[in-house]
């Protein structure tokens, strides 16, 4: 046995053994304590410090190796890591080579979560007044998802059913583990490039909180918030929200949902279409109806119906006239008989025959009668009229 | 592309044809013209039943290794 006491060691063979010991006594090791510290160095290897109320350990966490953590480490974080003591003789320090790191329980991220959630409300990043609205016919969908999950066929066969004219614009993405966060964000930005999207549409099937953990990173909430185009967000199921639900335009429970969402149902346009079909034909018809109706009124009017009435009404005038014309001349016609009568009593009174009876004669020269002396010519031959003949005079 | 154009027209063709159905409602207008965009809604009707039946879903993948070139794989299904 060698006497430690005895022996003087050079630093170097003292660090040395300091090194053997601790990296042999503590090769495998998980330590439970609160990050501080925490450095992301451009190279991607992080480092920070694991404490409690009595001590501090630096760790170091390489490159490759942290590419498995789903969650980004932050100060007051409490989590497990797990690796093993290494020493650094130039500096003459330990410390944890950390080869995996989880949270100290769920708890843990839900306070992460919290966290999160509590500085972005306050921030603005949720308010109702920065939800854009969705066109109600989308051209083309972005969808930011995973290409071999079983979320993007059902969204595929939602869109397919619901509204087939839609184009679909599907950005693979990595939407777990370490730098899903980045690549969601990053495609979001990407689709925000083409600028002929309508819509984006990030989701992700159902998982436990790990699995989802990406859509809870402060990146991907700066992306939507950042996005130009309306994004909804169907990540998981029913009862999981994510910091991505509260910071899109729209949150829906399942990636199904989403797409549901975001389309119209073809079998209500068509629907729409047949009322307006139905509905233009029926005001047609009624146009009709009553313009038909109108005519048939005016022609059921007295004028068409008795379209005589006027000329018969006229022509009794003109028989009314007539009558009472008749009715004038014939007067006229019994007056003069009438008149006619009394002369021919009155003639008869005179009548010469009766005269000639009682024994009176007439003279008549050249066929006329001689009523006065100055008339009679004692030249020429006279008729004298007896009642009962006549006497040439020579 | 003719897929692309007619879907364009989609929505301004529904549109349209919303806009007919309020103009035949408001019934100021004559018998002649009520007919004519009653006619004019018919053909609408027609041809936007029509695109719905011949749509189909186009779906394309957005290149990886995109770098802001706006490629996309003709990828359709």
């Amino acid at each position: 046995m060698i006497d430690l006491q005895d022996q003087i060691f050079s630093v170097s063979e003292l660090t040395n053994t300091i090194k053997f010991t601790l990296e042999n006594s503590f090769d495998k090791i998980s330590v439970e304590g609160e990050i501080s510290n925490f450095k992301n160095h451009v190279s991607g290897h992080w480092y920070f410090n694991l404490k409690d109320e009595g001590a501090v350990i630096n760790c170091t966490m390489w490159k490759g190796v942290n590419n498995y953590v789903f969650f980004k480490p932050a100060d007051g974080m409490k989590i497990i890591v797990s690796g093993r003591i290494t020493v650094y003789p130039p500096r003459g320090s330990y410390q944890i080579d950390v080869r995996s790191m989880k949270t100290a329980g769920i708890g843990e991220l839900q306070a992460a979560f919290e966290r999160l959630k509590k500085k972005l409300l306050a921030e603005g990043l949720f308010d109702t007044e920065y939800k854009k609205t969705f066109p109600q016919f989308p051209k083309k969908i972005g969808i930011v998802t995973a290409v071999d999950g079983a979320a993007i066929k059902d969204m595929i066969s939602v869109a397919q059913r619901r509204f087939p004219l839609a184009e679909l614009v599907i950005v693979p993405t990595k939407v777990q583990g370490a730098g899903a966060a980045e690549n969601i964000a990053a495609n979001i930005g990407k689709l925000n490039y083409l600028k002929d999207i309508d819509v984006i549409i990030i989701a992700r099937g159902g998982g436990t909180i790990e699995d989802l953990w990406a859509f809870n990173e402060e990146i991907v909430a700066r992306a939507i918030f950042k996005s130009k185009i309306p994004i909804v967000s169907g990540v998981g199921h029913e009862i999981d929200f994510t910091i991505a639900d509260f910071v899109s335009d729209l949150r829906a429970p399942t990636p199904s949902v989403a797409m549901e969402l975001v389309t119209p149902d073809v079998e209500e346009i068509k629907s729409f279409i047949m009322d307006s079909y139905s509905l233009s034909c029926n005001i047609i018809d009624r146009t009709l109806e009553n313009l038909k109706s109108e005519i048939d009124d005016r022609l059921n009017s007295y004028v068409f119906r008795y379209p005589f009435e006027k000329i018969r009404k006229f022509s009794q005038m003109v028989d009314l006239n007539i009558f009472k014309l008749n009715k004038q001349i014939e007067h006229k016609i019994i007056s003069a008989k009438n008149k006619i009568m009394m002369l021919n009593s009155l003639i008869e009174s005179h009548n010469i025959e009766r005269t000639l009876q009682k024994g009176f004669v007439l003279i008549k020269q050249n066929s006329k009668f001689v009523m006065r002396k100055k008339n009679y010519n004692s030249q020429i031959p006279a008729v004298i009229k007896f009642y009962d003949g006549e006497e040439e005079i020579k | 592309m003719s897929k692309k154009k007619s879907s364009d027209n989609f929505e301004e063709k529904l549109t349209r044809l919303e806009e007919i159905t309020a103009l035949l409602e408001k019934s100021e207008i004559g018998l002649e013209d009520s007919i004519q965009i009653f006619e004019e809604g018919v053909k609408l009707s027609k041809e936007c039943l029509s695109i719905l039946e011949n749509a189909e879903l186009k779906v394309s993948v957005l290149k990886k290794e995109l770098n802001e070139t706006n490629q996309i794989d003709d990828d359709t299904n």
